[in-house]
């Protein structure tokens, strides 16, 4: 046992000293986060409202593929985002390999699909009696539009806390495309991965805390929101 | 005498890919008339209002409401047609806003101000305080408040007609009255004309100035 207090007591040491390495892979994982998330919600909140929303031909393809992409392992959206950053694949030129744009982009292809999939969800659900309702009151097109926006609300932001938690807690993509280099791509996830392997286990308890008090207040977010979704 | 505020000739509907289920040779329903509509489940009654509200189309016969011949190009702009007839069906929810908002709701859709004190004689023409209801949002009414909610939303725009669908609904007696009540003020004085259909003979007698009775989509009665 005192391996666990041992290790914890260095970690709280490691958090209220703001140890500069430790505090590296958390603002990591701050810039890599908030850059797939909002990557995430720009392209995916319309793409998630025009699919749950309007009636198309190919709409239950588009539907297929957007679960299909929910399912697939991060290792192989990973191995997919290094294939095309590598210098020898097609957009090697960019430079993205090994740095946080690179990986804001892999993440945001495993964030996009939730955000898509949980919008259309929303705006599925609230359509059948919110559309006669808005209607009859004498909304036009546009009005109907943000009415049915504005009630998937709280769904959308179910979508986002969603997302975000997937995101923040994501290590096979964060490994692979950002190549876990100090100072520079280690994010909380891939720093426990590696200081563990090392042995040392109080860096990797003092970031899992860090990502464990990130995931109780995502959680808490989600429950509330899921209540107010749901009411 | 004016012209009558609706003037079916002809009309035949249907849901789509589904044979006609209302059939109506001809009907004339005059300004400021409350008209009653009965029959069983699944007689029309819901479609006539539907297609009363402009929230569905004739698949053939003609249709003037307002002096005007509701055509295609009527229907582009149906919007504008459906502010002056407003519907409360018995699938009408309620917006996830505080009920004050849902009240304000179709004003703000016209561009209109919703002052207080308005709101507030919407809410008290269906029985319900504003001091006590205003604020509260809408998961925390019970069915019957939502549905006299829902009706508030609609007096207070004080349109040309007014069509509800099983308005006293999961109501209480003293609920009820609340809605007859609405109905004949909405009538006495904006000159409102009312469609509604219910289910409660009773009542319904006791509001209308005629009811028709519906079967298989057919008007086949009239007291």
């Amino acid at each position: 046992m005192d391996y666990f207090s041992e290790g914890f007591a260095r970690a709280v040491e490691l958090l209220l000293s703001l140890d500069p390495e430790t505090f590296s892979a958390v603002w990591a994982t701050a810039a890599v986060t908030a850059m797939a998330l909002a990557a995430s919600l720009a392209i995916g909140l319309p793409l998630g409202f025009a699919l749950g929303h309007f009636r198309f031909p190919g709409r239950r393809v588009a539907r297929l593929f957007v679960d299909w992409m929910l399912s697939l392992p991060t290792v192989v959206i990973g191995l997919i985002v290094y294939a095309l950053f590598t210098t020898r694949g097609p957009l090697g030129e960019w430079g993205l390999l090994f740095t946080v744009q690179g990986m804001g982009i892999g993440l945001t292809l495993l964030g996009l699909p939730i955000i898509i999939a949980m919008t259309a969800t929303a705006v599925e659900s609230t359509d059948v009696r919110l559309t006669e309702t808005v209607l009859s009151l004498g909304a036009d097109r546009m009005q109907l539009l943000f009415a049915t926006l504005s009630e998937a609300r709280f769904a959308m932001a179910l979508a986002a806390a969603s997302a975000f938690g997937r995101i923040v807690s994501e290590v096979g993509i964060a490994m692979m495309v950002g190549g876990n280099i100090k100072w520079h791509t280690r994010t909380i996830t891939t720093a426990i991965a590696l200081e563990t392997g090392k042995g040392e286990f109080a860096t990797g308890i003092a970031l899992g805390i860090v990502l464990m008090l990130v995931a109780l207040v995502v959680n808490l977010l989600v429950a509330l929101l899921r209540r107010r979704a749901g009411a | 005498m004016s012209a009558p505020l609706y003037q079916l000739r002809g009309v035949e509907a249907a849901y789509a890919g589904e044979q006609s289920v209302l059939h109506v040779p001809g009907l004339d329903i005059a300004r400021g008339e409350i008209l009653g509509l009965a029959g069983h489940n699944g007689s029309g009654k819901s479609t006539l209002l539907k297609l009363l509200g402009f929230l569905m189309n004739a698949r053939t016969g003609s249709l003037v409401f307002d002096g005007g011949l509701v055509d295609h190009a009527a229907l582009r702009s149906g919007h504008l047609l459906r502010r002056k007839a407003v519907l409360l069906g018995q699938d009408t929810c309620l917006l996830k806003r505080s009920v004050a908002a849902n009240v304000a709701y179709g004003l703000k859709l016209r561009g209109q101000p919703a002052p207080r004190q308005r709101i507030a004689q919407a809410l008290a023409l269906v029985g319900l305080d504003f001091a006590q209801y205003g604020a509260r949002p809408w998961m925390r009414l019970s069915g019957g408040e939502a549905r006299r909610v829902a009706l508030a939303a609609r007096l207070i725009l004080d349109p040309l007609a007014l069509l509800l669908d099983e308005p006293t609904t999961g109501l209480d007696r003293a609920s009820t009255e609340h809605v007859k009540r609405a109905v004949l003020s909405a009538r006495a004085n904006h000159g409102a004309t009312l469609v509604i259909v219910s289910h409660d003979m009773a009542w319904l007698s006791s509001c209308a100035d005629r009811v028709l009775t519906l079967e298989e989509g057919r008007i086949v009665g009239g007291l």
